[in-house]
């Protein structure tokens, strides 16, 4: 066999037996890679390489070489799953760089971070003012984390006493102009209740380019002829409304009326439906 | 349009409300909504129950205005 040959069969044989190494080591992305998944990255494709191109020895050599180094960040993987201990010395632990509202001087100088990095890191978590962080940490990756000092804390709807809807995510039912059984079908409705909702907004199928069903079986659609209006759905809306409506009729009933027992019966009626409406207005209006 | 009828209307708006609470108390995916929205059904359904008492009192005491 000439020489050439030689390297072309060997160059194949190691590049395919890395590609079945590398699916082994896994999908972890390069970002949250450890020290030994590095150590291990740089050491392989530099075997492989010599393993090609080395005439000497054996493959056999080569690939000895590359399955130990491999395969090891695999079990320090698996063990550092099991165990505490081993998962602080392969992945490292996160530096905590500010405290209590107050810079941590002496651990940034053992992360090598200047003032001007603290600072550019804590600006990317949109806090331009130290004094508006309670705690940071620099975690194993690199990567600042921030916590703000509550009063800084973007406003949820639990810090104003709202009581919010709750939803499920919305599902896909139409992608250009095809019904996604499978996602209707997770939801719990058929074809049929979807071409019934597709008539009652005026629209065909084949002019949808996206629709969704949100938690209340409420379809959304885009449309590929921009210039369609599509009316939104309406039924929750006008339930509410007329659930308010009703309630006040109910009042002006027990205002007119000058039978006291039927007063009574009136104003009790108005009060159980405020409180139902009460109860539903978060799901239905917001 | 008399004070019957009146009831009456509002009794019939109530009862769409409630059989429109009770459909998306079916339709949707949520455990939560889902609780609300029943619940939210049967006490219309109680105040429904109330008013049509009460229709039932005023057509007896004028019983010209039965009816629609």
């Amino acid at each position: 066999m000439p020489e050439w040959l030689n390297i072309v069969v060997r160059s194949i044989v190691s590049l395919a037996y890395l590609f079945i190494l590398t699916k082994l080591i896994g999908k972890r992305q390069l970002s949250q890679m450890t020290v030994f998944d590095y150590i291990a990255g740089i050491t392989v494709g530099d075997i492989a390489a010599f393993t090609a191109t080395n005439m000497d020895g054996p493959m056999l050599h080569g690939f000895i070489a590359l399955t130990i180094f491999a395969l090891f960040p695999v079990a320090m993987g698996l063990l550092a799953v099991k165990s505490k201990k081993v998962r602080d010395i392969v992945d490292g632990k996160g530096t905590v760089l500010i405290k209590h509202g107050k810079i941590l001087e002496d651990n940034l100088k053992k992360e090598r971070m200047s003032t001007d990095e603290l600072l550019e890191q804590l600006r990317l978590k949109n806090a331009f003012q130290v004094s508006n962080v309670e705690f940071a940490v620099m975690e194993p990756n690199g990567a600042v984390s921030v916590l703000l000092k509550s009063q800084n804390e973007p406003l949820t709807p639990k810090h104003m006493g709202f009581t919010v809807s709750p939803t499920t995510e919305p599902q896909t039912v139409i992608m250009d102009g095809n019904i996604m059984q499978e996602s209707l079908a997770t939801i719990g409705l058929n074809n049929g209740w979807l071409l019934a909702e597709l008539e009652k907004l005026g629209v065909s199928l084949d002019n949808v380019f996206l629709g969704q069903v949100d938690s209340n079986a409420e379809l959304y659609v885009d449309l590929y002829d921009d210039v369609i209006k599509v009316p939104e759905p309406q039924t929750l809306k006008l339930t509410y409304f007329t659930l308010k409506k009703c309630q006040a009729d109910i009042e002006l009933f027990a205002l007119s009326t000058k039978d006291q027992a039927a007063k009574m019966l009136f104003s009790t009626s108005a009060e159980r439906l405020q409180r139902v409406i009460d109860r539903v207005t978060p799901l239905m209006t917001r | 349009m008399t004070v019957s009828s009146q009831v009456k209307q509002t009794m019939a708006s109530l009862k769409s409300a409630h059989a429109n609470l009770e459909t998306f108390a079916l339709n949707t995916q949520n455990e939560q909504a889902k609780q609300l929205y029943t619940q939210a059904a049967q006490d219309t359904q109680s105040i429904v129950s109330a008013l049509e008492n009460r229709v039932n009192d005023i057509e007896s005491e004028e019983p010209q205005y039965k009816g629609f």
